[in-house]
């Protein structure tokens, strides 16, 4: 085996070991909030956490469709039995079960529960007035469905928990279950949060499964509407846009290399380099972090376009029948240069403080270097001698000579740059996109379909959330009785559909304790009831049951919310209620907002007991505090870089030519973006550095090439020329992409590497004669 | 009507159940005014009420009280809306009580002589002759069995004069329709006098 032969097998082995080990080892979490800054108060703790664990953000909604009443039933009620046996859902809702939804346990607690006795006392006037109507409730068609529970609760407690506890805008029955519009109903909450894509994909891969196993599921269409599920769609779409132009972009960039180098051996060869960047960069953020986002691995392996630059450059530069490895050594300080100034620049997103942004810079940090440090010292001992020279290319000269005749290049770059300001400064476009869901494309008759879904549902909404803080539960659940009066008459205006508070499960114990206390003793009991039934055809002894439950119910320790939990009910409480370091909250989950503002009012009414949360504008205040950091990163980036540069160049005009062009091309992409773009978002700043990346190497090499002879200006512009054309393929095809978030990384790669080059043409490209 | 009445009785039993109900269908709406009266055993004496059924055409029922009490109920489908006074209308589904279902389900296929739809929830019998005639629905459903044991109806020609409806737990009620449902009760009804009233003895 040659030297050469075992160095590639060696670098091929490395980059598979180092490759294993990410793969197996780092775990991709597609949780947004894990790149939201940290939580500061456990208020902000409890939202980040209901931003993506909410009951509203875990809600699937399912409808199936099909005209045939009877058949979405029958469909509905499998589907209901498959997914609750599966256990991937915390709930599975489809209408059915009734009245038993009062779970047996909770029965004798009905006097303590329901509010009856806050007004009235079991005494015989309101017995009587009571056992009146249950005699016209037994001359009414459905009295059979009355007629067992009147011996032991003639004054209807359970129906009045029932109806307190379903869902308040419920859609009407049919055979059995909830169907509307032409579609069975159900309601699922599942157990994975609404933000992790990939469990969600899961969730709706099991729901796909279970429905396609049921009989005649054919004659009805299965439709899954919900926060979790857009996140799967979303998720699904941009992958497959992105790898099908990234398929596109691929083979472009092999039939440009091959055209530029024309050799297949080289071309694959550059390719290592940049594997070893991907590879390196996965490894450290493995040994470093184990987990990453996924967000965080496209930022970084779309900052990685900065280092597939390296090995272009020492193929362009390559002259006939010279050893590679002497073009490495011509070619190294200035490589060292671009290479660490770049890398070192990254180092100030460690001080942002955000987890995400520390993993990205060391994603990219790592990866700059590997590459780098592979095209200096390894790529060049396994290229092949070239007979080709591109310092020999006439038109290249033709081209080097135009441009170097360019008149007034200078004047010319600062009258760009003072054009890019007002442009930048007076665009009427706000400056930043802080809305999440613009960068998420769920299309629009999806969304469309969840609003009529959810406001048939009577489901919770996304967006607004009552929040109660207390030091105990019980503080929580006496604030959430005490307030729950202020929202009733927005239930019964239409402002809002439905509202859960704690309280509607579970009042305080207080409160349970002064019911109990109203509740009438045995022989009270008995003589009331007898005074009451006179008059009345009722059967002596008939209520017998009746007066048994409530000596039971005077004697009952009051109901806590860890006994309530045991219950079937359980789950909604303690959704409802919960404690985060050490404080405790009550959450109000509101449905069918239609006047955001009477809600907001009936909130300020509370005195601050209950606050109205819109976790759209908390969500957007949070993106703005992440850019925040992002800004306050790059300006330490831009220092960094500027003093690497001058310390790098050693005198101070050259650096301060680089840099000028470095900062013209900023001015001129962003006045650029601003124009076409409107609001920017993270993805644009994100691409703003890879641009930022690109037009210091540029600068750089074009600086260096003011100090060589005509043959090796040409060999840079060959080479920049060929860098600017293989980015622009990789990146300027998202361009074309209807998905905003690669639109946006598109757009600003192609305009920046437009702006980059020509800022670096008009101020650090050699001007006049060389100097030999 | 004498005729026709004969021409029916005189086929097999199944059509011949059939060819009666097919017989009571009336135009819509059908109105018919009705005294219903209720055994319940928790009650020491009858519930009696009085009112007007009409049928409104397809699936669409109501049952009005007059006395003693307003009410109405509307029914369509599988969904109910009870409106008693001037309270708020409370709404209520069918699905919880199939034999309630099966029961006003039964009520508007006698109303519009849809045999069809109540041979798919009863198994008819007919007896006697077109003068005075004896119409026996048995539930199908298991489920509408443990409730309800049994339901007749007793008529003449092509008019229901009473149905009775004999329940699992040993309530009965009678329902009494057409000149029955105008004309006076017995001061303490019992259900053999209703009975005897409804087979069209006096």
């Amino acid at each position: 085996m040659s030297a050469r032969a075992a160095l590639l097998a060696g670098w091929l082995l490395a980059l598979a070991a180092l490759g294993g080990y990410a793969v197996t080892h780092l775990r991709v979490s597609g949780d947004l909030r894990a790149f939201l800054p940290a939580p500061r108060t456990p208020l902000q703790s409890l939202l980040l956490h209901e931003l993506g664990q909410g009951a509203g953000a875990r809600t699937l909604i399912l409808a199936i469709r099909t005209p045939d009443a009877a058949r979405g039933a029958a469909l509905s009620t499998g589907l209901r039995r498959r997914l609750a046996a599966s256990g991937a859902f915390a709930s599975v809702q489809n209408g059915g079960g009734g009245l038993a939804q009062i779970a047996p346990g909770l029965l004798p607690y009905r006097y303590l529960l329901a509010p009856t006795l806050d007004h009235h006392r079991f005494d015989a006037a309101y017995l009587h007035e009571q056992l009146e109507q249950r005699l016209d409730d037994l001359g009414s068609p459905g009295a059979s469905l009355l007629k067992p529970l009147l011996p032991a609760d003639p004054t209807l407690e359970t129906l009045k928990l029932a109806e307190a506890w379903a869902p308040r805008a419920a859609p009407p029955l049919r055979h059995g279950v909830w169907y509307a519009d032409g579609a069975a109903l159900l309601l699922l909450e599942t157990r994975a949060t609404g933000f992790d894509p990939n469990a969600q994909a899961r969730v709706v891969a099991d729901i796909e499964r279970a429905y396609a196993a049921l009989p005649d599921h054919a004659q009805a269409r299965l439709q899954i509407s919900g926060p979790g599920y857009f996140g799967v769609v979303v998720q699904t779409l941009t992958r497959n846009t992105a790898e099908r132009i990234g398929w596109l972009s691929a083979l472009g960039l092999l039939a440009l290399l091959l055209l530029a180098y024309r050799d297949v051996r080289a071309v694959l060869l550059a390719a290592l380099p940049l594997a070893s960047a991907a590879a390196a960069g996965a490894a450290v953020l493995t040994l470093v972090y184990g987990q990453v986002h996924g967000l965080t691995l496209a930022f970084g392996v779309t900052l990685l376009g900065v280092a597939q630059e390296y090995p272009l450059r020492l193929l362009s530069h390559r002259r006939a029948d010279t050893d590679p490895r002497d073009t490495a050594r011509l070619l190294g300080p200035v490589l060292l240069l671009a290479m660490t100034s770049t890398a070192v620049a990254y180092l100030a997103f460690f001080a942002a403080g955000v987890a995400g942004l520390a993993q990205l810079a060391l994603f990219t940090l790592c990866g700059i270097l590997a590459a780098g440090s592979s095209t200096r010292w390894l790529l060049p001992a396994l290229l092949p001698r070239t007979q080709r020279d591109a310092g020999r290319s006439a038109a290249l000269a033709r081209l080097a000579r135009a441009v170097s005749r360019w008149p007034h290049a200078r004047t010319l770059a600062l009258l760009l740059g003072a054009a890019a300001l007002p442009v930048i400064a007076l665009t009427s476009a706000p400056w930043w996109q802080n809305d999440l869901s613009t960068l998420t494309p769920v299309p629009l008759p999806l969304l469309r379909q969840e609003t009529e879904l959810r406001q048939a549902l009577g489901a919770p909404g996304v967006r607004y959330l009552l929040v109660i803080e207390g030091t105990s539960a019980q503080q929580v659940l006496t604030r959430s009785a005490l307030a729950a009066p202020a929202f009733a008459p927005l239930l019964r205006d239409g402002a809002l559909d439905s509202l859960l508070l704690p309280s509607t499960y579970l009042p305080p114990i207080t409160v349970q304790r002064a019911r109990q206390a109203r509740l009438p003793d045995r022989a009270q009991l008995h003589a009331a009831l007898a005074q009451a039934l006179v008059g009345l055809p009722y059967r002596a002894g008939v209520f017998a049951p009746f007066q048994r439950d409530v000596q039971l119910a005077r004697a009952l320790p009051p109901l806590t919310p860890q006994a309530f939990e045991r219950t079937p009910l359980g789950g909604v409480l303690r959704a409802l209620l919960v404690q985060r370091d050490g404080r405790w909250f009550g959450l109000g989950l509101v449905g069918g907002v239609r006047d955001a503002a009477a809600l907001a009012r009936a909130a300020a009414a509370t005195h601050g007991a209950v606050r109205l949360v819109d976790l759209k504008v908390q969500s957007e205040a949070w993106i703005a505090g992440y850019r925040a950091h992002i800004l306050r990163a790059l300006a330490g980036a831009g220092a960094l870089l500027a003093l690497l540069v001058v310390l790098g160049l050693r005198r101070l005009r050259p650096a301060l030519r680089v840099l000028a062009a470095v900062l013209l091309a900023q001015l001129l992409t962003l006045a650029a973006l601003r124009v076409l773009a409107g609001p920017l978002n993270l993805f644009h700043l994100v691409a703003l550095l890879l641009g930022a990346g690109l037009g210091l190497h540029y600068a750089l090499f074009f600086e260096r090439a003011r100090g060589a002879d005509a043959a090796e200006r040409l060999r840079t512009l060959h080479a920049t020329l060929v860098c600017a054309a293989s980015t622009l393929l990789a990146f300027g095809l998202y361009a074309l992409a209807p998905l905003p978030v690669l639109h946006a990384l598109g757009l600003t790669v192609a305009l920046g590497i437009a702006a980059n080059l020509l800022a670096a043409l008009l101020l650090t490209w050699p001007r006049g004669e060389t100097p030999c | 009507m004498l005729l026709a009445g004969t021409r029916v009785l005189a086929a097999p039993a199944p059509d011949r159940a059939a060819a009666l109900v097919r017989g009571l269908a009336r135009p819509a709406p059908a109105r018919t005014a009705y005294i219903e009266v209720r055994f319940i055993g928790m009650l020491d004496r009858p519930l009696v009420l009085r009112g007007e059924m009409a049928w409104l055409g397809g699936t669409r029922l109501t049952r009005s009280v007059v006395s003693p009490y307003p009410e109405t109920t509307t029914i369509d489908g599988d969904s109910a809306t009870l409106q008693r006074g001037s309270g708020a209308p409370r709404h209520f589904t069918l699905d919880h009580a199939p034999e309630l279902k099966d029961l006003l389900g039964g009520f508007v296929a006698l109303l519009s002589g849809n045999a069809a739809a109540l041979q798919k929830t009863f198994t008819l019998h007919a007896y006697g002759n077109s003068a005075a005639w004896t119409l026996d629905l048995a539930p199908r459903s298991a489920a509408v069995a443990q409730r309800i044991r049994d339901i007749s109806i007793d008529g003449a020609g092509t008019a229901m004069r009473c149905m009775r409806v004999d329940q699992a737990d040993g309530d009965t009620s009678f329902t009494l329709l057409g000149a029955l449902g105008d004309a006076p009760l017995p001061a303490a009804p019992t259900p053999a006098a209703l009975a005897t009233l409804c087979a069209g003895g006096h």
